[in-house]
Order: structure tokens, then sequence, then C-alpha cells
């Protein structure tokens, strides 16, 4: 099993020290973000979001199923996570780590389990056909922050993604390969983001936002927040570490708040070039795909 | 989507891996990290010589037998470019992740479990090629790497996935940079006569000789028509670039 | 000294004109070129063939990421672990450790011996690479019994991450002149007003900066490192030094 790098002892002391000066070693404010940026594939569904030297790669793809027999009504929508050795060699191949485990969890509770994606309109014909939507999270650098990256991809690939496009007559099902219909988007009801603190200094009194690996190693207590732009949490995830005092708590909920919407803002920003830039031909192509049928 | 698009690479994608590159070609987008040499696990230690350890994954669904395949493969190929004897009791690990790869428009593919195919093969050889080349890992040698299909008695360069599809055969032919075949994977049918126009075929788009002079710059603009871009040329070029932007203080 | 700009790639023949040929020295082979016997001298990696007639060498420059020990080299390593002789130490992350025996320091004896922990700084000295044997380190001169600055690293400051190839440019007698790196100097100079720091270099790709002000660590750091990844010149590095004393309070 190969050892996960530590950092030295030279650096774990400086970062809680400067920290006591309200310094961070990138010279960042402590409620900053790094840069974030989110960029879309070539194809539907393919979302990259670069934070710092933290990046994730989410992929959204669809195919039709069974639906499960105890939901009938309900399509299936998945979430896997793996982390490859492509972000540190000490990640092996099947074998999931504690870090990779709590990253999948969270972005579960925070985007399948808030409902962000209607899974009921996924079902075709109930208790027979539905589609089943899955998204495959690759984590491609760590440098600290996966989950608030990690959920940014995953909500900026769903909402980028568009499916076959269905029809039912005489109740028979006929999909539509992209070059007889243009591929829809799926029914989307709100987009949760998760935003990260860590806790520095003995009692967990220093808060800080997106902390990069190696804060991540020396802080005290971590706490993340999912909520959607209307300021609705999804979920509060407080994993151990030392006890944080409740007002600083609704503090951070307030300055996430701001944050949410600010990414928010990015992520409708970006898939609106993203439409604009595929829409070349305009309404005149719109027309010609009608003709072909 | 145009098959023989050109080639593109972005080198250092990944600011915490030792090399990484991302290279595109005919709908192909590869993303690739190499770590190494680092210390091998027990069970993959040799006493004498590195080992390279070859992950190909999808960019949707999990890997299976189709990944384990194509990692088996670049495996082999890649440990006899690399100077494995001098990093024994090693590990030089390559992590090959496909973003993108061109659509097929006429069928809806199923995903679960990803099918990777013949024609991705030379992305993901070139692309390992170039970020090992970018950590600065020893080699003996670079190679180039193409891809053919023979459909209806045509011979298709960088084939997309629907000529695959239609393909009597498909064969992957890479050469090193002293002109040795370094690997020759083939599907399907076809006889020796085609195999042997394959390969001649292959050997004239990975082993061009470097133009000289203006004269014979005319002559390749002519024939690079027929048999795709440069690709040696292109792997120098790239490389010249990426030397001059590290070493600006020279 | 020869600058003309000749990139190599693994693999290719070097044109026997650019082979120094000295009639007394032996001709010396550095990092990225090997010997075929009898004759042929090929590059193994991507970048630019140097020679030096006077010394009658040649090696090629590159850039890369991830340090291979190599003899007398100055580095900045990490102890994992004691044992009953030696510490075990990291120069790398996720390579095989390198050993700093006990007695290793400047008047070190089996009692006066520092005591290290893990996850402890040390600016040591290659003292032995072999690609069969696991690298080992010493922190004091072995003819005179000296530390010449090596040791155990302490007072506050905090180690950075640069490339192998800065690291080396930092470590050159003339850095200025020869590597294009003046960013400690305008720190610690007019542009950056003067910041009091010191410094250890290591080849392995550290850099350890060490004050009594977190700020000027932090400065110093991000100036390294900014320098670096830009790859910036000597009037990109006054701008940013101008830039960073400004903006970080």
């Amino acid at each position: 099993m190969p050892r996960d790098h530590e950092p030295s002892l030279n650096e774990k002391q400086f970062v809680t020290q400067a920290l006591q000066e309200n310094l961070r070693l990138d010279g960042r404010e402590l409620d900053q973000y790094r840069p974030l940026e989110l960029r879309f594939g070539d194809q539907h569904g393919v979302a990259e979001v670069t934070l710092g030297k933290t990046k994730v790669l989410a992929r959204a793809t669809a195919e039709l199923t069974v639906p499960y027999p105890d939901r009938p009504l309900d399509g299936i929508f998945t979430i896997s996570t793996e982390l490859s050795p492509m972000a540190s060699p000490s990640f092996e191949v099947n074998r999931p780590t504690e870090t990779e485990i709590l990253l999948s969890r969270l972005l579960e509770k925070t985007v399948r389990r808030s409902g962000a994606l209607d899974t009921e309109s996924l079902c075709l014909v109930a208790g027979k056909q539905c589609w089943s939507v899955r998204v495959d999270v690759h984590v491609l650098s760590h440098d600290g922050n996966l989950t608030d990256a990690a959920c940014v991809a995953v909500v900026a690939a769903l909402r980028h993604f568009r499916r076959p496009d269905t029809s039912i007559a005489q109740g028979v099902l006929t999909v539509y390969t992209p070059a007889e219909r243009e591929p829809v988007p799926l029914s989307w009801l709100h987009s949760p983001f998760c935003v990260t603190w860590s806790f520095f200094g003995e009692e967990g009194t220093t808060a800080l936002l997106d902390a990069t690996w190696l804060e991540e190693q020396v802080r005290v207590g971590s706490c993340t927040f999912s909520m959607n732009q209307h300021g609705e949490i999804c979920q509060i995830a407080k994993l151990g570490g030392v006890p944080v005092d409740a007002v600083a708590l609704l503090q951070c909920a307030s300055v996430s708040l701001t944050r949410v919407k600010e990414i928010s803002d990015l992520v409708d920003r970006r898939l609106a070039e993203d439409l604009k830039r595929r829409d070349k031909g305009g309404f005149m192509a719109e027309l010609r795909a009608e003709n072909d049928r | 989507m145009t098959a023989s698009s050109a080639p593109e690479v972005a080198f250092g994608v990944l600011p915490r891996a030792d090399g990484s590159a991302r290279y595109s070609h005919a709908g192909y987008t590869v993303l690739a990290s190499v770590n190494g040499p680092i210390e091998a696990q027990r069970r993959d230690e040799h006493a004498y010589e590195a080992h390279v350890d070859v992950i190909v994954r999808p960019a949707a669904g999990v890997g299976g037998t189709r990944e384990r395949h194509l990692e088996a493969i670049l495996q082999s190929s890649l440990s006899q470019l690399i100077l494995i004897k001098n990093f024994p009791r090693c590990l030089i690990q390559i992590v090959l992740q496909v973003e993108n790869s061109p659509e097929n428009d006429y069928v809806n593919t199923k995903l679960v479990q990803a099918s990777l195919n013949f024609a991705l093969m030379p992305a993901l050889i070139q692309t390992a090629i170039l970020t090992l080349l970018s950590a600065g890992v020893p080699m003996r040698a670079t190679a180039t790497v193409t891809a053919i299909a023979i459909s209806h008695d045509k011979t298709i360069i960088d084939p997309s996935p629907r000529d695959v599809e239609t393909a009597r055969s498909v064969h992957v032919l890479a050469f090193t940079s002293q002109d040795d075949l370094l690997l020759a994977e083939s599907e399907g049918d076809f006889t020796v006569k085609e195999w042997d126009d394959v390969y001649e075929t292959a050997k004239k788009i990975c082993c061009r000789p470097a133009p000289d002079g203006a004269a014979m710059q005319l002559d390749d603009d002519e024939s690079s028509a027929a048999v795709g871009p440069d690709l040696r040329q292109f792997l120098r070029s790239m490389m010249e670039s990426k030397v001059a932007a590290d070493l600006h203080w020279k | 000294m020869a600058t003309k700009h000749h990139v190599v790639l693994p693999g290719e023949p070097i044109d026997p004109s650019l082979i120094p040929t000295h009639p007394k020295h032996p001709l010396r082979l550095g990092p990225g070129l090997r010997h075929i016997p009898p004759e042929d001298i090929v590059p193994t990696v991507a970048g630019q063939l140097i020679t030096n007639p006077a010394k009658n060498s040649m090696w090629i420059e590159y850039n890369s990421n991830r340090y291979i020990p190599s003899q007398n080299d100055l580095v900045l390593a990490q102890i994992l672990r004691s044992t009953s002789d030696f510490y075990l130490c990291s120069l790398s992350p996720h390579t095989a450790p390198a050993t700093l025996p006990h007695l290793a320091f400047e008047a070190a004896t089996k009692k006066t011996r520092p005591q290290l922990s893990p996850g402890q700084l040390v600016y040591a000295r290659v003292s032995l690479a072999n690609k069969h044997m696991d690298p080992e380190l010493e922190c004091v001169h072995p003819s005179t019994g000296k530390a010449d600055g090596l040791g155990p690293i302490t007072g506050p400051g905090c180690a950075f991450d640069v490339s192998l190839g800065f690291a080396r440019r930092l470590l050159m007698a003339r850095s200025r002149e020869e590597g294009g790196v003046g960013v400690l100097e305008m720190l610690g100079g007019e542009e950056g007003g003067g910041l009091a720091f010191e410094t250890a270099v290591g080849r392995n790709g550290r850099v350890w900066v060490g004050s009594e002000s977190a700020r000027t660590v932090v400065i110093v750091g991000r100036a390294l490192q900014e320098t670096d990844r830009l790859g910036l010149g000597l009037e990109g590095q006054r701008k940013l030094v101008k830039r960073l004393v400004r903006e970080i309070k």
C-alpha cells in the first residue's frame, strides 16, 4: 500500500501560525475561493471544473433500462465517484479510500437526495422502461476541496446533458438517434452546490473556505453546507473534528449562501455561452432538422 | 465531426503530476498523467527493472476486460520504449483518461459497459508517449502510431467509429523513431497481401523523413493530403516548443 | 561554450560534429545521454543539447518534476522515522526512502546526536546514489567534519515545491547571470523593500524559506513559485515582487 505523502512538521507549524495572523500560504483572503473555471466538452454532458490546482471531470450518460420493482414510476439516477492514481499515486484502482467514500456520500446527499433531478420524468413506461442516468466523476488533480469542485462538475454536466428523444405511439416506444431527432435536456428542478469550511486553531475559531491540500492536512475540523441559490439548505455535514460554536456556524452558513450564488451565476453564464457556441446555424439549422424527418 | 482533424497537444495540464498531456486527434481526446520513477509495491517489484503500470479509464462507466486488454498491449509496447533497466525496483505509472470519443450519430450506444475500440488505440499510445516525454522519463526512442481500416477494398486512415463498424478489418501499427515496427494489432478478416499493404501505408505515415529543403517540402505537401498529418514532425515540433518554454532562461 | 539551440528527442542520432573532441580530457556525459558501446551517444530525454568543449563534456538540459538522486546534490529531506542506526527520509513523495545515519551530523556521537522527530526537515548532501541501492545522505563534510550549513532546519519558516530546473537555477553560483533568477535578490533589495529572510534550496525541488515574519515567508514563497510556474524573465520577476509586496499585508 503506497503511503500518502504527509506534509513536513515545518509546513504544518507554519500554516497554523500564519493563519493566526489571518495569512494564507497563497495570499488569499480567508473566505476567498481560488479561481473557479468551468469548461464543457464537445459532447453533451461533459464538464471540467478547475479550482486552482484541483481539477475534476464529470460526464453524464443515459441508457434505457427497467425500473426497480419497488419504484416502478421512477427512473434511475446514479453518481459514481472513483479516485484514480491520476489524482495521486496513493490512490489505488478498485480500493476506495476514506476520501473517496466521503466524497461520493456527500455528492449523493447533495444532488440525488435533494431531488435536483426529477427522476419521475425519466420513467417512460411504468414498471417496464425508464432512463438510467449516470454521472461519472473523475478526479484528475487533487489539491484540496474536492467536494466543492466535484459538486459543480456534477451539476454542470447534468444540466449540459441531452438524452435521446423518445415517443410512444400505440404502446410502442421509439427512441430516436441523434441523427433523427435533436436530443432533449433532462428535467432539472434546482441546482445545489457545496461550500466547505475548514476550521483551524485549538478551538476551531479560524474558519476558511476552499482549503488547499496542505491546509486540509492541518485543519482541526471541517463542515460542508449544500444549498441552492434560493438559500434552501439540502444538507450540512460536519464529520468529526473539534466542536465549533453554533453562532460561528450560522455565520458560515450566511457567507456560504453568497458563495453559492456566485457559483450558480458562473454555471448559468457558462451554460448560456456554450449554448450560443453550439447554436451556430441558429433557426435555419433547426428548420433543416425538421425537414430531415 | 471531421475524422482527420489535425492533432493537438497541451502539456502540463495537471500541475501535481510529474508529467501530463492532453492529446486530441481524429475526434478522440485523451488526458494522461505520468508519475515515476516511484516506489513500487512489493507485488510489482522487479529486482532488475522498473514496472510500467498502465491504467486506461473510460469516460463513462466502469472499465472491463476491453480496458485490461488495451492496458496489456500498451504496457508491453511502452516497456520496450522506456529504459526500464535504469530504475530497478521502481514503478512508472501511466494513467490514461479518455475524455472524448467521436459519437456515432446513427446508433444509441449502450454505456454501462463502456466499449473501447481499436480506433482509440493510436490516441492512447500517442498520449502516453507525449506524457512520458514531458515527464522526462528516459526512453530508448519515441514512436508514432496510426490506425487503418479496410472496408470494401478501400483503406481508411484514422477511421471514424462508423468506419470501424462497417470495416472488414482494422489494424493498429506503431513505429519507433528508428523506423522499427513496435506494435501491430489487427482485428477482422484480411489476407496476407492486405496486411502487407497496410504495413506499407502505415510505415509511410509513421516514418516520414524529416523535410530537408524547400523542394522536399513541396513534395511533402502533395503526399500529406493522401496520408494525413505528419505525426513525427508534429511530435518533434511540439517537443521543441515545450523545451523552448522550459529553457526560456537559457 | 556552445549555445546553439539543438533540441533532441530520445533515440535521435547526434550530429558527430557537435560532440566535443578534446586532446587530453576524457569525454564526460551528463544527464540525459547514454553511451551504447562502441561509439554511439544517444539522448534519452527531450531537451536541449549543451556541449562544453573546454571541459570536454556534454549533457541535455531539460526540466522535470521527479527527482532522481545523484551524488553530491544538496537536498531538503523530510524525516519519516528513526531506526536504531539511521533516520529514514523522504526526498520526494512516493519514492523509496533515503537513509541518514545518526552519526552523520557535525560533532555527533552516540550521546550528542540530534534527536529528530518524524516530519522534521533536514538540509543534507547525497553521499551515495546508486540505482540498485537506496540513496544515502549526510549532514557533515566527510573530510573536514564541519556542517557547512547542513543539518536540521529549525526556526519559523515553510517549505515550497518548485520544479527541478528552477531549483537548479537557484543553486547556480551566479544564478542571476547564468540562470536568469534574480527574484531572491530583488526581494531582499530595493524592489522588495529589504525583506529579511533565509533560504535553503534543495535540488529535489523543495525550497525552505525562513523568517521571523510570516508575511515575508508567504511573499518569498509565492514569488518563487510564480516565477517558476509562469517562466518569468528578470523584468517580469521585478514586477511580480513589487506586486506581491503591495498586495500581501
